[in-house]
């Protein structure tokens, strides 16, 4: 009888332990949780590191949460847009915001991002920045002011660049300029020698004495490049005590007149919004066109692979370079505009906290630099500087000069809309249309009947 | 009794042909109510809904207001040149190909041989066949403001032009209404070729007996049969050419500047391109009534109700 009672309770005591063990086994499997976390990304040829690097540094985060003895892990999905440039891609990813379909996190042009805060869409991050400074810690100061909107800092900066006019030394030569007046054109623009007029002048030249068509050549599209002859003329868009956007005519005029003399001089197209972007690049790095208008990120992304434009620093500068925007007047201030792409988090993201660290090893100075240096864009870490695949790579050195002179669109949440007002005007002033002072004044009534706020003097 | 029973079996009658009649209406025209009041008065109703709203690009809606009817009549200047393309754009596009050359096309296609008459309308099909943004791709190459642009290459070796022109920025009108002409002159070929091989041949021989030349049996016999039909073409194509703008949109995307911008294409701009839902909804009814003034118009002109009688005389 005692045989019998013991058999099943050893029995009984065997199984119990062994689904113990097994529980136990497995506890750390069962218990192990994949956080997805989204990433709207815009196909882009010009950074497709901006979203690699967010899915190269999950396995870093998933590595500390390892060591950390967390049961998550993190698990990026990219989600990519097919937008043409960053302001379509912000105009549709508010409406995907809008419907409530919104990713966790989002990659953006920095003056887009207060129209997300307004709409609540956006997480502020600040408290997370100040407890994380292994990651943002040494970001450059500048950059953040990129990243902030009226209330806080609502995004992290992610690259920054320079723009500025290339010119094309061969032509200059041919249009029978010395190489000393060629070499001496970006000191002169950096000390406000060399106006805006005086490159139309230099352009008009090339075109009277050389086979090249075009003089100056700018974006087709909307963008930020164009903004840069508008800052020239002291346009800055916003006014600083209320933040509200300005507009001031004469200003405005002065600008749209640049684009006008350029247009009766036979430099700038009277097309040149009609032209394919590929085709303009094509004019200018094949040698038809004096000045292109535009950032230094395009020597990486399009004229070393696909014009074959020497890579060697030297080589470059023989027939290559550039000036920063130069200024309006003699003596006055050259400009040059930087626009920070900006890695945002949806303020309804279900893990905020491993959000803002999975972006913090994506700004990680290595993987920044894989991009910067891939692409042509300037880092946003100062110990990115001393890597010596940054070093090598001359055009980020030498771009990071015009920092010192370099402007940011204004964080304004309508700024995306009076910018296409305003390329609108630039149409409108090549084609033909509207005269410099019809264009200054066609943007301030679309803008004052269109857009909130605005201010006109 | 029997009155009763009689009384009674006819009601019955009555009972089943009404049923009938409602399960036919239900199966007949049930499918085609459903889709109209999906497909045409709900969106109608929804955007009035929205023209009231301030729905912006983020699609939120924080209050509802009359905002956007005072933008429309108050603060919109561009909409004045607006309105004129579009009539310049309908009128022209309708005027020089959707209807006279449509019916060129077929007057002459179906004088000729058939086999060359059916070639040449295959032909003129084309464009109506080929996806929109392959045919625009087609134009944008052959009005390439470059030398390598074809009406720059015919232009300069055969006429010996010195320098290439720029038609997207110099004629962008012409441009618009052609192209869309190409496409919209293929229908009416189509309709007026049905139509004038539907008149009885005998009235051709009588007129060639009696002396009539060809412009006189053009006139007198061809025109007058195809009165149906050319009022048909003008107004659906008028109501077609209002609404449509996706060959204007890939071929000069509005411009340069707003200089072909139809107002289809700006209600388009103002609610996608800028993010203004509430206020294209607002622009977008008025698109609405013009169609319907248009359309009713078009029904008065043409005595469309007259056409759409049905014939007195029964022909068997």
């Amino acid at each position: 009888m005692i045989q019998w009672k013991i058999a099943p309770a050893a029995l009984l005591s065997a199984t119990l332990a062994a689904g113990t063990a097994v529980f136990l086994a497995a506890t750390p499997l069962l218990a192990q949780e994949t956080v997805k976390l989204e990433l709207w990304s815009r196909q882009d040829p010009s950074g497709p590191l901006r979203a690699g690097n967010v899915v190269k540094a999950a396995e870093r985060l998933n590595k500390e949460l390892e060591a950390e003895g967390s049961p998550k892990r993190v698990e990026v999905v990219v989600r990519e847009s097919p937008a043409k440039g960053f302001d379509d891609d912000a105009l549709q990813l508010l409406k995907v915001f809008g419907i409530g379909e919104g990713p966790d996190m989002f990659i953006a042009a920095h003056e887009w991002i207060c129209a997300f805060q307004e709409d609540g869409f956006v997480l502020k991050l600040d408290d997370y920045i100040a407890k994380y400074p292994q990651h943002f810690g040494t970001i450059f100061p500048s950059l953040w002011s990129s990243a902030k909107c009226p209330d806080g800092t609502y995004a992290i900066p992610q690259d920054a660049e320079a723009r500025m006019f290339f010119y094309n030394k061969k032509l200059l030569r041919e249009a029978g300029y010395d190489d000393a007046f060629i070499d001496s054109m970006p000191e002169r623009t950096l000390s406000g020698d060399l106006t805006m007029d005086e490159v139309l002048d230099i352009a008009k030249q090339v075109v009277e004495k050389t086979k090249a068509q075009y003089g100056v050549l700018h974006r087709p599209n909307k963008g930020p490049d164009y903004i840069m002859a508008f800052n020239a003329y002291g346009n800055d868009f916003v006014d600083p005590k209320t933040g509200n956007l300005l507009l001031e005519r004469d200003k405005l005029a002065a600008a749209f007149g640049w684009f006008e003399r350029g247009v009766k001089e036979g430099v700038i197209p009277a097309n040149n919004t009609a032209m394919e972007f590929d085709a303009l690049r094509k004019e200018f790095y094949t040698g038809n066109a004096a000045f292109w208008m535009y950032g230094i990120w395009d020597l990486g992304s399009v004229a070393f692979p696909t014009y074959g434009l020497p890579q060697d620093e030297q080589a470059f500068f023989k027939d290559w370079g550039w000036v920063a925007g130069p200024a309006a007047e003699k003596g006055g201030s050259p400009v040059s505009l930087t626009h920070p792409i900006v890695y945002v988090i949806a303020a309804d993201t279900k893990e905020p906290e491993l959000a803002v660290r999975l972006l913090g090893h994506a700004s990680a100075a290595d993987l920044n630099t894989d991009h910067a240096v891939t692409t042509t864009h300037l880092g946003i870490k100062p110990e990115q500087l001393e890597d010596p695949r940054y070093a090598e790579a001359w055009p980020l050195a030498r771009a990071t000069e015009l920092l010192k002179i370099t402007k940011f669109l204004p964080n304004n949440a309508q700024f995306g809309e009076l910018n296409g007002i305003i390329y609108a005007g630039i149409q409108g002033v090549e084609a033909g249309r509207l005269s410099a002072q019809d264009a200054a004044d066609f943007v301030i009534e679309e803008a004052s009947s269109g857009l909130e706020d605005v201010i006109v003097k | 009794m029997a009155t009763i029973a009689d009384e009674l079996i006819e009601r019955r009658g009555h009972a089943a042909s009404a049923t009938r009649r409602r399960t036919n209406f239900v199966i007949f025209l049930g499918p085609a109510i459903v889709l109209t009041v999906l497909f045409f008065i709900v969106p109608v109703i929804i955007d009035i809904a929205v023209s009231f709203t301030d729905l912006g690009r983020s699609l939120r809606i924080t209050a509802f207001t009359t905002e956007q009817y005072e933008k429309v009549f108050r603060t919109d200047r561009r909409l004045t040149q607006v309105i004129g393309l579009t009539f310049v754009y309908v009128f022209g596009t309708l005027a020089i190909f959707n209807v006279t050359f449509g019916l060129i096309l077929a007057i002459t296609t179906t004088s000729i041989r058939n086999v060359s008459g059916s070639f040449f309308r295959g032909v003129w099909l084309l464009p109506r066949m080929s996806p929109s943004v392959l045919y625009i791709l087609l134009w944008l190459w052959a009005v390439s403001p470059t030398e390598a642009g074809l009406v720059n290459q015919i232009l300069m070796q055969a006429f010996g032009l010195d320098a290439p022109l720029d038609l997207l920025t110099s004629a962008p009108i012409a441009l618009i209404i052609i192209s869309n002409g190409f496409i919209g002159a293929s229908m009416g070929m189509i309709i007026f070729t049905a139509a004038i091989r539907g008149i009885p041949e005998q009235l051709f021989y009588a007129a060639a007996v009696d002396g009539a030349g060809t412009f006189a049996t053009i006139r007198f016999i061809t025109l007058p049969a195809l009165r149906w039909p050319i009022s048909f073409v003008t107004i659906y194509q008028t109501l077609s050419l209002l609404v449509s703008f996706e060959y204007i949109l890939l071929l000069t995307k509005g411009g340069p500047f707003y200089d072909t911008t139809v107002y289809a294409l700006y209600v388009y701009r103002r609610a996608f391109e800028s993010g203004q839902y509430g206020y294209g909804a607002a622009l977008a009814l008025f698109l609405i009534v013009i169609g319907m003034v248009v359309a009713l118009i078009g029904w008065r002109f043409f005595d469309m109700e007259r056409l759409l009688q049905r014939p007195r005389i029964e022909v068997h």
